[in-house]
């Protein structure tokens, strides 16, 4: 039972980082309803440009930091402006096919960029675990935990209390009618993905710093843990981001713990698979039309 | 106040405007009539900006907004208060209120003000202003969608068939609402299909079919004429 | 023909039926990011016929073509009721499973006195029907240009039948194909099913033609290529995939001074294209007009002679 409970809290540490990652990749489909899938290699790009900058300058950690959320910026305004803007706007499809075709060409970018298999990235404090009754807690994660509640808090007010985040809102109702209002929404898109990759670049540095190390592999693991984040969670919720990397985490802890390391990514595609064959829209997300409901909404 | 002259716009090939032209009065309800497909909704969206014209002018107290994008043509005072309501349905009340002040810049305090003034005009808006505007009736919705333009406060309201799809009872309730909107000087350029409602409120009908104005006049003269007495508003039994 | 060359044309011919089965499943609409699954379980199936069970060939492409396309129906039966991104995220995260399956599966048994089958992340190697049979790589190119060309006019034949039509309409609307009384279920797992078919045929190839494979080289980057291949060549023709395959592997790899930036110049390609092309360079209109060109050329030669 301790065990289990152990694991269960180990796994809602593993949880903190998907659920950093799945607030990006929320924000931009709550938006637009189109999904990036170059959101990974993107902040990859922008890490691998703050690692590069480390390992040739030995800068500070905070340039690092600052260096992967700008780069991860730049690199978002590009995949922006090259599958989702300059694609034909009824085309949600083609903008997401786009996204995935970029992915190859961002990641052999980075690559270009630092050849070598694996780098040191800077850490921004020393690991460390505390204790709370029989249990123990890595204080790193805990941290990541809190700075996925922060921003999503301060998503939350962001949306709701300012007239950017009503913008961004009744643009993601109806772009049409939100055209009446006199909102821009070429403007407005943008924005969003701009806050899809400062939300990126900072998970992204927060996860990196916590490893201290990076790897080629990194975009292909930020995007398919936040994409299963998310959409576990719910497509487009925020407090959906969070529940969906728990649940992530918790569910690739007890694979890891009862079946073995080779289980763990294994149980969260199998998990993923299954939401989307049960209840496609997540647990908090929008119900999805089926097909026969699309029908009938035609008539 | 408004006025078009020589308007044309086209969808590809396609003129769906021939060189329209009319004037709205200032303070005045100008009714745009005609039959499905004849150009009504196109000649609002080229004034709003949404459609960009081949030729012609779009001309407001002088200033000429016939190149303006959708976002200029609202800040500068031309709301549109679009067809079938077309609210935020998974936005509350409020929000949808103050989506229509995006326009204006202005300090929270005088939006809440006018929110405030909206509640007061509209009760029924107040009873459910915490709802969801999807989960509204559509007569609900459309006065909704009514106030979400005046939030833009503009000098004139463009409304598209506000009684398409709408009881007759309701849609008496919404031109007693034009009315009175119209009677503290709001001024309206109202498409419709529903000749006989408009009649009550308009000051000055035109008549649009196939691109081109066919006839324009005021609410006694379109009486008098047979064709269109026939064919918009039908054969008045005794 | 040197060795260089004729692996660079195998290469081509078998990431062809990938890029085939990506198209098939394009043009019923669907947009699967998942194709490298078939792949992978073609050529692990074929390579435990001809390695592990010590069985032809032409038997391990018939086992192989069969598992990868009994599995693919399997999953379009689960995957009915999901459209457009729900869709496509499925195939992508089967795809991810079947990969990461492979990693775990071990399963070897003593052939000769030397163990073979698939073992884990180390792959599955010994795959030595070819050589064993002296076969030179001349040779068994002829077997995958002879098998593509099969599929190839199979895809023809298809896309002139009614089969083909029930596709496009499926393609185009699906709800609209419902109203006329086609029974889309059963031609949605079809199709899936002849995908998964094409691709698994490659696979097979594949592990022959290396004699080795690991679950490593079935990853997300071989379903992007695959899709980009059928997108960029237009879902116009099935002889589309083959410019996308030969724009890629033939001309880019080639030119000297893109070699190392490849998937930048071709992924950037892709990108453009989707913009200016969302439907490919051979796409459906295109297609039509070459036609009707020819078909006026025919007649105006006729009509001469």
């Amino acid at each position: 039972m301790i065990d289990f409970i152990q694991n269960t809290v180990d796994g809602v540490m593993f949880g903190s980082s998907y659920a950093l990652l799945a607030i990006g990749f929320t924000i931009v489909f709550g938006v637009m309803r189109r999904l990036n899938l170059a959101f990974g290699a993107s902040i990859m790009l922008g890490a691998y440009m703050g690692t590069w900058l480390h390992v040739h300058y030995q800068v500070h950690v905070l340039v690092v930091a600052v260096t992967t959320v700008a780069c991860t910026v730049l690199v978002g305004i590009y995949v922006e402006r090259l599958c989702f803007h300059a694609v034909r706007r009824d085309a949600a499809l083609a903008s997401m096919v786009s996204s995935f075709v970029i992915w190859m060409q961002l990641e052999e970018a980075a690559i270009h960029l630092l050849p070598e298999r694996t780098y040191a990235f800077p850490g921004l404090f020393a690991a460390g675990s505390y204790e709370a009754g029989p249990f123990l807690f890595r204080t790193e994660q805990t941290a990541m935990l809190l700075l996925a509640a922060v921003m999503v808090g301060a998503l939350h007010l962001l949306l709701h209390r300012t007239r950017f985040g009503l913008a961004l809102r009744a643009t993601s109702e109806n772009p049409l009618a939100a055209a009446y209002m006199g909102i821009h929404r070429t403007w407005t898109v943008l924005c969003a993905f701009v806050l899809m990759s400062l939300a990126g670049g900072v998970a992204g540095f927060a996860i990196l710093a916590t490893d201290q190390q990076i790897t080629p592999f990194f975009g292909l693991w930020a995007t398919f843990k936040g994409l299963i984040a998310m959409m576990l969670g719910g497509m487009g919720s925020l407090p959906g981001a969070i529940l969906g990397g728990l649940l992530l985490g918790v569910v690739e802890a007890h694979a890891l713990w009862y079946l073995g390391a080779e289980y763990r990514d294994l149980s969260a595609f199998l998990l993923l698979f299954a939401m989307l064959v049960s209840r496609p829209g997540g647990l908090l997300g929008q119900r999805i039309l089926s097909r026969e409901e699309l029908a009938f909404r035609r008539v | 106040m408004l006025s078009i002259r020589d308007l044309v716009t086209s969808y590809g090939n396609i003129e769906a405007l021939r060189g329209i032209s009319l004037d709205a009065a200032e303070g005045e309800v100008t009714c745009l009539l005609g039959p499905n497909g004849a150009g009504k909704t196109t000649t609002l969206f080229t004034i709003a900006g949404i459609l960009t014209a081949k030729s012609g002018a779009v001309v407001l107290n002088g200033e000429d907004m016939t190149r303006l994008r959708a976002a200029e043509v609202v800040s500068r005072g031309i709301a549109l208060v679009p067809e079938n309501r077309l609210v935020f349905p998974r936005m509350d009340v409020e929000d949808n209120l103050r989506a229509g002040a995006y326009s204006r810049r202005a300090s929270a305090a005088e939006i809440a003000a006018d929110v405030a003034d909206m509640y007061r005009r509209f009760p029924r808006l107040e009873e459910r202003k915490d709802q969801l505007a999807g989960t509204l009736s559509g007569g609900e919705q459309q006065m909704l969608a009514i106030a979400r333009g005046l939030m833009a406060r503009p000098r004139i309201l463009l409304m598209d068939e506000p009684s398409i799809g709408l009881a007759p009872m309701i849609v008496a309730e919404i031109f007693d609402i034009i009315r009175e909107l119209n009677r503290e000087g709001v001024t309206i350029l109202l498409v419709e299909q529903n000749a006989r409602m408009a009649l009550d409120v308009a000051h000055k009908f035109y008549l649009i079919e196939g691109g081109r104005i066919t006839f324009s006049g005021s609410p006694g003269e379109i009486e008098q004429d047979e064709v269109i007495q026939r064919a918009y508003l039908g054969s008045r039994q005794g | 023909m040197d060795d260089y060359v004729i692996t660079v044309l195998s290469n081509i011919g078998m990431i062809s039926f990938i890029g085939l089965s990506a198209y098939l499943l394009l043009v019923t609409g669907e947009i699967s990011f998942g194709q490298q699954a078939y792949f992978g379980l073609g050529a692990y199936a074929a390579g435990a016929v001809t390695a592990m069970f010590l069985l032809p060939i032409w038997v391990g492409i018939l086992v192989g073509a069969c598992v990868a396309g009994g599995i693919a129906m399997v999953v379009g039966a689960l995957t009915l009721r999901l459209s457009g991104l729900y869709f496509s995220i499925s195939t992508l995260a089967f795809a991810e499973m079947v990969r990461l399956i492979l990693l775990i599966v071990h399963v070897q048994v003593e052939v000769e006195g030397e163990m073979v089958g698939p073992a884990g992340a180390e792959g599955f190697h010994g795959i030595r029907w070819m050589f064993e049979r002296d076969l030179s790589l001349a040779h068994f190119m002829l077997l995958i240009y002879g098998l593509l060309a099969l599929v190839l006019i199979v895809l023809l034949l298809v896309e002139r039948s009614r089969l083909g039509s029930v596709f496009r309409m499926l393609g185009s609307d699906d709800l609209l194909a419902e109203m006329q009384g086609l029974d889309t279920v059963r031609y949605r797992i079809l199709a899936a099913g002849v995908a998964g078919v094409i691709s698994g045929i490659g696979g097979a190839l594949y592990a022959h033609f290396t004699t080795y494979v690991e679950p490593q080289f079935f990853n997300v980057m071989l379903g992007v290529h695959a899709l980009a291949y059928g997108l960029i060549g237009g879902l116009g023709t099935a002889f589309g995939p083959f410019i996308g395959v030969a724009i890629d592997i033939g001309f880019l790899e080639s030119v000297r001074f893109i070699q190392g930036y490849r998937m930048i110049v071709f992924g950037g390609l892709a990108a453009v294209l989707l913009i200016f092309m969302p439907r490919g360079i051979l796409d459906e209109e295109r297609v039509h007009r070459l036609k009707t060109l020819f078909r006026r050329r025919n007649h105006a030669g006729a009509q001469r002679r």
